[in-house]
């Protein structure tokens, strides 16, 4: 099975690699010191830019995150964000909305079959902008606060009670002016679930990310990203589960000055389930994820 | 404790951190006022200077015939100034820097601040 896939990944990945080099050059015969900067927040597929928007503005986003793949039967899931986001000043920012979420799963050893769409909860997030860049510093940072309660579990789609506290610390740097940049997270997201049975699940995941995304022209920037991911089953990080690494590509598009898209693809390229000797990590990951963000401003 | 309590604990500590942060750098401060004004498409001047570490205040009087926009990435502020209005925007005390703005509704439209 893992051979069969990693070939064709490893050509995706390849075919990603050679249009980001063959853009980037020809984009190199344009001027980026004429072009506006960028908000930085969604340049960088998964993981997410120190970008805060601009006072006053205000947001409706439709991001929808699918994952794919377990180790047997059939796995499908998408979790997609109604979401309206805004910025009361120039160093915070604060998003909420609900959750929609949809499984489609057949023939696993694990999980229950079904094919669901269902509403799935709600979220708001907290973002406040802690290092900002200016001409003479090229870092910024951000720190993000985001709690989440479902009433569907992310994985099985069953009906539970979940409360996650996700704890983000967003960064990135400009490393070509308009350019060139690379962003890095660090994630820490504790999980409690109750159960129809009523049992009391505790979780946490922690992980860290590294990308690198180039302008190619004024609207359009593409890049690639590296996940690192840990598992625990507990909060407090003291029951170690198991890891992966995830890598792929990313895109962004301006298509005009108040509408955007992001689009980002993960693969698990690495992975180990502690107690388990088998390739990747697939009880606590998947084998693929993809995101689909489209942004209004007004 | 309960998931829900922990959860309203969580949220009430994560709250409190962003208004503390919120609260440390708004102290009162006389600000520099910038005058532009925005005609034919052009800000007049397009070119402005301030001194560092001190809050400033851009009041921008359109012009044209038609609404703008005054806005910029790295002073994270944005507002619609209708036709023949004036609108005035209040932005944090800033670190030595050029500052870029515009019209987000023309593209040609550029001027850059420089903060020292």
């Amino acid at each position: 099975m893992r051979g069969a896939i990693l070939p064709g990944r490893f050509r995706a990945i390849a075919l990603c690699a050679s249009v980001c080099l063959w853009q980037g050059g020809a984009a190199y015969a344009e001027d980026a010191s004429s072009w506006r900067e960028l908000e930085t927040k969604y340049i960088f597929g998964f993981t997410t830019g120190s970008g805060i928007g601009l006072e006053g503005e205000k947001e409706f986003t439709i991001d929808t995150i699918g994952r794919f793949g377990k180790r047997d039967g059939h796995y499908a899931a998408t979790e997609t964000k109604y979401e309206f986001e805004f910025t009361p000043s120039q160093f915070v920012q604060i998003e909420f909305g609900a959750l929609g979420s949809t499984h489609n799963i057949g023939a696993m050893t694990d999980l229950d079959s079904r094919n669901q769409a269902a509403f799935a909860g709600g979220f708001a997030e907290f973002r406040y902008l802690a290092l900002e860049r200016t001409s003479s510093n090229p870092l910024s940072v951000t720190v993000a606060f985001e709690p989440n309660v479902r009433l569907i579990d992310e994985t099985s789609g069953e009906r539970v009670h979940n409360y996650e506290f996700e704890t983000a610390i967003n960064a990135d740097l400009e490393l070509m002016r308009n350019r060139l940049y690379a962003g890095f997270n660090l994630l820490y997201e504790p999980e409690v679930t109750q159960t129809l049975l009523d049992e009391t699940l505790r979780e946490a995941t922690f992980g860290g990310s590294a990308a690198l995304s180039v302008r190619v022209l004024s609207n359009v920037v593409l890049g690639g990203e590296v996940w690192y991911l840990r598992h625990y089953d507990a909060i407090g990080l003291t029951a170690f589960t198991g890891d992966a690494v995830l890598l792929g590509p990313s895109l962004y598009i301006q298509f005009t000055p108040k509408m955007f898209m992001t689009a980002a693809w993960n693969a698990q390229v690495w992975g180990r389930e502690i107690g388990n000797p088998v390739s990747l990590n697939l009880a606590e990951f998947q084998r693929h994820r993809a995101r689909l963000k489209f942004a209004w401003e007004f | 404790m309960s998931a829900v309590l922990i959860m309203k604990r969580l949220m009430l500590a994560a709250l409190c951190t962003i208004v503390t942060l919120q609260a440390a750098p708004s102290h009162a401060q006389q600000s520099t006022e910038i005058r532009l004004t925005y005609s034919k498409g052009q800000f007049q001047p397009s070119q402005v200077s301030a001194p560092a570490d001190k809050p400033i205040s851009f009041r921008v009087k359109n012009l044209d015939d038609k609404a703008m926009e005054f806005e910029s990435t790295s002073l994270r502020v944005e507002k619609v100034v209708a036709a023949g209005t004036e609108g005035v925007i209040n932005v944090r005390a800033l670190k030595p820097g050029r500052y870029e703005f515009y019209d987000d509704f023309n593209d040609k439209a550029r001027g850059a601040l420089t903060v020292q």
